[in-house]
C-alpha cells in the first residue's frame, strides 16, 4: 500500500516508522531539511523536502497512485488543506487528518464528504482524555486498553519488587485459567508474548486480558487496590485539562482543577457545575497540601510544560497522592520518566499515533492498540470461516511464535481461552502479537492457503 | 558495533559469490576447457565457507545495523569478495601467486580492469567468464545485490546502501531501499541483455559478447582478448561499445526514468548535460591532436579518439589503440579524463561529474563574494540549493583523494617505477580505470609492478570503488573506540 504522510514531527515520524517496518511504501513530506535528513538516515521511507500543501509536491509524491494520506503536522490548517488538495487530485484516496482544535471536532458536518472529505479526524487530546478516564477506572494499572466496546480490558500492571508475583512462573498460577490471561510482558526495552514456563520478574510491565465484569474479583488476586476513584486533582486547564474536567463533571467524583492563569480559571468556572476550579501554581507545595493532596486518589498533571508535569507528579507522590498520571509529549522521555518513579504516563503524540494506526489497519482487523514498548500490539479481529484457525482446538492452531489469543468474543459470551478452546467462525478475537509476526498473523487470519 | 551481525552478513555474501560461480562452471562444462573441476572445487569451498560463517554467527537479531556496522560490512565484505574471487584463479593454476590472484580479483570486483595477465587468451573459458563476472557483480555492487535479495535487512539495508554507493546526494528510486536495489539491478540486467544482443548481432561469439558486456556495463575493462577491443578491428563493435560505455557512465536512475517513459531525461538533467558535453569536447580536442600526427584520415582519428576518451572518462579501460604513443597533449587529456570520471549514480569511478560541478560552482561563489561581499548566494544544482555540509563533505573528499594520490604515487616511485608510470598507475587504480601510461600502459600490464606496489594499488582500487570515506573510516582509531 502506498501511503503519503505530511509532517515529519514526532507523530509523522513514528507512524512512518511503524508502517515502513510493515513493508508499506511510505512517502513522508516535510518542510524542514534537518528532519528530512534525519529520516533519510534512520527510516526506510522516501523523504521529500517540501510543503504538504503544495500541489506540485503532492504530485511529485505520486498522490495519484497513493491509497492513503495522513496529515499529521502540528497545524490543523495545514492538515486540512493537505486533505483538500488530496481529494481534488485523487478522489479515491483515504484521508486521515490530525486536528487539535476541539471546535472543529464539534462541527462534524464541516469535514464530511461535502466540504473537505476527510475520512477520519484524529484528535489526540480527546483520545488522551479517553485514556485518562480509562486509567481512573482501574486504579493500580499503568495502561488500560478497551476492546469490544469496553467489555474486554487489557490492563498493564507494573510488578513491584515486593509483589508476590515477582519471580513466579506463569504455570504456577492455579485457578487463573479461563479468567485472566497474561498476554504480554514488557521488560525494559523488550516485549514478548509469554509461555507457561516464563517467569515474571520485578519491574516487568505485565499485560493481562480480563473480562470487564470480572474485574473486581481479579483485583484482590493481583493485589490491586480495589477502591473506587473518589478524589481527583487535575493540574493544568489547557485543552486536555478542561476537556477532562468537563467529562468528569458528569461523574460522582470529587474533582478539582488547578491553573496558573486566572482568565482560564474564570472561563472554566463558568462552564463547570461541580468541579472546583482553583487558581494557583501546581508546583506550589502549600497549595497542594491545602487542597488535601494526601487523600487524593489521582493527580493528573496535564499542563503544557512537560518538565513541570513530571515535577508536579513527583511532588504529589511525595505528599501522599495515591496515583499520578503525567502527560509527557516527547516519546523518548517516556522510558526515563517511568524509571524515576512516575506511575503512568500519557502522551498526546502516542495517542495520536495509536488512533491513526488503528484507522489505517481497519478492515480485516477491527482495532489495534500498540502496547507500551511499541514493538507489540493488541489487535481485535474477526475469525473468518475460510481461515485456518476456526473449528480446531487452539493448542493445534499453528500460530506464529510471538502471537497469542487473549480472548474470544462470541455474541454475549466472552471466553478467556485455554488450550482446548475452539474458535468458531464470526468470533471476534483479541490477539496479542509482537510486531514482527504481524504480517504472518494477518495472512493466517484471512484465508487458508489451499483455498484457492 | 555488532560483530556477530557483521560476520554473519559477510558469510552470506561469500555464499552468494560461491553460488554465482555456477555460471563460469557451466561455461567450462560447455567448452570442456578442463577448468570445470577447479571451478567446481572453488564453488564448493566458497559456499561451505560462507555457510559456515553464517551459521557460526547464528543468533542475535539483524534488525538494527548502525552506520558503523554498515561501513564495516561493506569494507570487509569487499575485501572478502577479493579473496573469494582469487580462489578459482589459484586453484585452476591460471595465476600462481596469491598477491597476483588477489590483485586480479579485486581489480575485477572494483571494476578497475587492471590486469597482471600477459597472455589472457590462453586461460580456459570458464576462468575468463569468472573474471568478467566479478566485474559485472562489482559494477552495480555486491552489497546492493544482497539488499535486493535479502528481505530481512530492512533499515539496515539503508546503512549498507549508503556505505557502498556514497553519492553526494541520496537518490532513492523507490520508498523502500530493497525495492530501489531491485529496480537498479533490473535496469542493469536489461541494458546488459541489450548489449549482448547487439554484439551477437554484429557477429561476435556469444561467449565473447557476454564477457565484453559484463565488463562494459560496470565500466570494468577486462577483455578476454589480449588486444582488448582492438582485436576485432571493427567499427561496428567500437560504436556499440562506445554507446554502452556512455550509458554505463550515466546515472542509472536516469535510465530507470527513461524506461518509465519520461522522455528526454538526459537532456533535462544538468549533470548529464555537463557529462555529455565534456565527453564531446574531449573527443574533439583529442581528434584534432592526433589527426595528422598519428592518423592520416580525420575519420580514423575521430574513431580512435572517441573510443579512447569514452573508455577512459567512464573509467572502463577498454582500448583500441596504444594511446601511450599519442602526443603528450592527448595523453594529458586522457589522464584528466581518469580524474573526472562518470556521473554520480553510474557504475563509473573517478571524482564524478556532480562533485566537479559543485566544486566549480562553489569556487565561483567564493570569487563572487569577493566582488559582492554582502550578496546572499547559494550553490544550486538543477534549480535546487545544495546544503553547505554537502559542499564541505565534497571538499573533504577532494582533499582526501589528492592526499592519498600523492602518498601512493610517492610510494610507487620509491619502489623504482618511473615518474609517468608511478603517477598513472595510481591514477588508473584509484579512479578504477585500469590501464595507465608508461610501463602500465594500454599494451602493458601490472605483472612487473613490485609486490609492495601491488598491495598499494589494491588498496587504491578499494578506496576508489567505495569512494574513500567508507574504507578510511575503518582505519581510524576513533572508529574502534567504544
Amino acid at each position: 500500500m502506498k501511503i503519503i504522510i505530511v509532517g515529519a514531527g514526532e507523530v509523522g515520524y513514528h507512524i512512518a516508522q511503524k508502517l515502513s517496518e510493515e513493508n508499506q511504501d511510505v512517502f513522508l513530506i516535510d518542510k524542514d531539511p534537518e528532519k528530512i535528513r534525519r529520516i533519510t538516515e534512520n527510516l526506510d521511507v522516501q523523504a521529500l523536502l517540501g510543503s504538504g500543501t503544495s500541489p506540485e509536491m503532492l504530485k511529485t509524491s505520486g498522490i495519484k497512485e497513493a491509497e492513503m494520506l495522513v496529515a499529521a503536522t502540528d497545524s490543523d490548517e495545514v492538515n486540512l488543506i493537505a486533505c483538500l488538495l488530496a481529494r481534488n487530485m485523487n478522489p479515491y484516496i483515504v484521508k486521515v487528518a490530525r486536528v487539535r482544535n476541539r471546535e472543529y471536532l464539534k462541527e462534524k458536518e464541516l469535514f464530511s464528504q461535502d466540504l473537505l472529505g476527510v475520512d477520519q479526524i484524529i484528535n489526540p487530546e480527546s483520545v488522551m482524555v479517553e485514556t485518562i478516564r480509562n486509567l481512573m477506572m482501574v486504579p493500580g494499572a499503568s495502561d488500560v486498553v478497551d476492546f469490544v466496546e469496553g467489555r474486554v480490558k487489557l490492563i498493564g500492571i507494573t510488578i513491584k519488587p515486593d509483589s508476590p508475583f515477582a519471580g513466579r512462573q506463569l504455570l504456577s498460577f492455579k485457578g487463573m485459567e479461563g479468567k485472566v490471561l497474561v498476554g504480554a510482558i514488557v521488560r525494559g526495552e523488550q516485549v514478548f508474548i509469554p509461555h507457561g514456563e516464563d517467569t515474571i520478574r520485578s519491574n516487568d510491565l505485565v499485560y493481562l486480558v480480563v473480562r470487564s465484569d470480572e474485574l473486581p474479583h481479579e483485583f484482590g488476586f493481583f493485589n490491586l487496590e480495589n477502591s473506587e476513584t473518589r478524589r481527583v486533582i487535575v493540574v493544568g486547564a489547557g485543552e486536555t485539562g478542561s476537556a477532562l474536567a468537563s467529562a468528569l463533571d458528569e461523574t460522582k467524583m470529587n474533582v478539582k482543577i488547578l491553573d496558573k492563569d486566572a482568565h482560564k480559571c474564570a472561563a472554566l468556572a463558568e462552564k463547570l457545575e461541580k468541579v472546583i476550579v482553583i487558581h494557583g501554581d501546581g508546583t506550589d507545595k502549600s497549595l497542594l497540601q491545602e487542597e488535601n493532596i494526601g487523600d487524593v486518589d489521582f493527580l493528573v498533571a496535564v499542563t503544557g510544560d512537560e518538565e513541570s508535569n513530571v515535577l508536579i507528579s513527583l511532588l504529589a507522590k511525595g505528599l501522599g497522592a495515591k496515583k499520578t498520571i503525567t502527560r509527557v509529549n516527547k516519546l523518548s522521555y517516556i522510558p526515563l520518566v517511568s524509571a524515576i518513579g512516575i506511575d503512568t504516563v500519557v502522551s498526546s503524540r502516542l495517542s495520536a499515533i495509536r488512533a491513526i494506526l488503528q484507522y489505517i489497519r481497519r478492515g480485516r482487523i477491527i482495532s489495534v492498540a500498540p502496547l507500551k514498548g511499541e514493538h507489540a500490539e493488541a489487535i481485535e479481529a474477526e475469525a473468518l470461516e475460510t481461515s485456518d484457525i476456526v473449528n480446531v482446538p487452539l493448542a493445534k492452531v499453528k500460530f506464529p511464535k510471538g502471537a497469542l489469543v487473549g480472548a474470544i468474543v462470541r455474541g454475549d459470551e466472552i471466553i478467556i481461552p485455554r488450550g482446548d478452546s475452539v474458535i468458531k467462525p464470526k468470533d471476534r478475537l483479541i490477539i496479542l502479537t509482537v510486531q514482527k509476526v504481524l504480517p504472518k498473523l494477518e495472512k493466517l487470519l484471512t484465508v487458508k492457503l489451499d483455498y484457492f | 558495533m555488532h560483530p556477530r551481525s557483521i560476520f554473519r552478513l559477510i558469510g552470506l555474501l561469500v555464499l552468494f559469490l560461491g553460488l554465482s560461480m555456477a555460471l563460469p562452471l557451466l561455461v567450462s562444462l560447455v567448452y570442456k576447457d578442463g577448468s570445470a573441476w577447479a571451478i567446481g572445487y572453488s564453488m564448493v569451498f566458497t559456499c561451505s565457507a560462507g555457510l559456515l560463517m553464517f551459521l557460526a554467527a547464528y543468533g542475535g537479531g539483524l534488525s538494527y545495523l548502525s552506520h558503523r556496522d554498515g561501513v564495516a560490512i561493506v569494507t570487509l565484505g569487499w575485501l572478502a569478495a577479493g579473496g573469494v574471487g582469487a580462489i578459482p584463479f589459484l586453484i585452476s593454476g591460471s595465476i600462481s601467486q596469491f598477491t597476483d590472484a588477489y590483485f586480479e580479483s579485486l581489480s575485477g570486483f572494483t571494476t578497475t580492469g587492471a590486469s597482471i595477465l600477459s597472455d589472457i587468451e590462453k586461460l580456459p573459458q570458464g576462468i575468463l567468464m569468472w573474471r568478467s563476472l566479478t566485474q559485472w557483480l562489482g559494477g552495480m555492487g555486491i552489497i546492493v545485490l544482497s539488499i535486493a535479495i535479502l528481505p530481512f535487512l530492512g533499515i539496515g539495508g539503508m546503512q549498507l546502501y549508503k556505505a557502498e554507493i556514497p553519492s553526494p546526494v541520496v537518490d532513492k528510486l523507490k520508498p523502500r531501499i530493497s525495492d530501489t536495489a531491485k529496480t537498479l539491478w533490473k535496469v542493469y540486467i536489461l541494458i546488459t541483455a541489450l548489449e549482448v544482443a547487439l554484439l551477437v548481432a554484429g557477429g561476435m561469439s556469444l561467449f565473447d559478447a557476454a564477457c565484453h558486456t559484463f565488463c562494459t556495463m560496470p565500466t570494468g575493462g577486462f577483455s578476454p582478448k589480449n588486444a582488448s577491443i582492438a582485436h576485432y578491428q571493427s567499427p561496428y563493435f567500437d560504436a556499440v561499445i562506445i554507446a554502452f560505455m556512455l550509458l554505463a557512465g550515466i546515472n542509472f536512475s536516469l535510465h530507470y526514468r527513461l524506461l518509465r517513459g519520461e522522455g528526454n531525461v538526459f537532456g533535462k538533467d544538468p549533470e548529464c548535460r555537463v557529462f555529455l558535453s565534456m565527453v564531446g569536447i574531449f573527443i574533439v580536442l583529442v581528434t584534432f591532436d592526433i589527426y595528422g600526427s598519428v592518423y592520416a584520415s580525420l575519420l580514423e582519428a575521430f574513431r580512435y579518439a572517441a573510443f579512447q576518451v569514452t573508455s577512459i572518462i567512464t573509467t572502463t579501460g577498454f582500448v583500441t589503440a596504444d594511446y601511450d604513443r599519442w602526443p603528450s597533449f592527448s595523453r594529458y587529456l586522457l589522464v584528466l579524463c581518469m580524474f573526472l570520471g562518470g556521473m554520480a549514480g553510474s557504475t563509473g569511478g573517478g571524482m564524478k561529474t556532480m562533485r566537479i560541478m559543485l566544486l566549480a560552482k562553489h569556487a565561483y561563489q567564493e570569487i563572487f563574494r569577493i566582488i559582492h561581499p554582502h550578496a546572499v548566494t547559494t550553490v544550486k544544482l538543477g534549480g535546487r540549493a545544495v546544503p553547505g555540509d554537502i559542499l564541505s563533505s565534497i571538499w573533504g573528499f577532494f582533499v582526501l583523494y589528492l592526499g592519498i594520490f600523492v602518498i601512493s604515487a610517492m610510494i610507487m616511485s620509491s619502489l623504482g617505477l618511473d615518474l609517468v608510470s608511478a603517477f598513472s598507475s595510481v591514477a588508473a587504480c584509484i579512479f578504477n580505470v585500469g590501464p595507465g601510461l608508461g610501463s602500465v600502459g594500454p599494451v602493458q600490464n601490472y605483472l612487473q609492478v613490485p609486490f609492495m606496489g601491488k598491495w598499494v594499488l589494491i588498496f587504491c582500487m578499494l578506496l576508489g570503488r567505495l569512494e574513500i570515506y567508507t574504507v578510511i573510516v575503518l582505519i581510524m582509531p576513533e572508529y574502534w573506540r567504544k
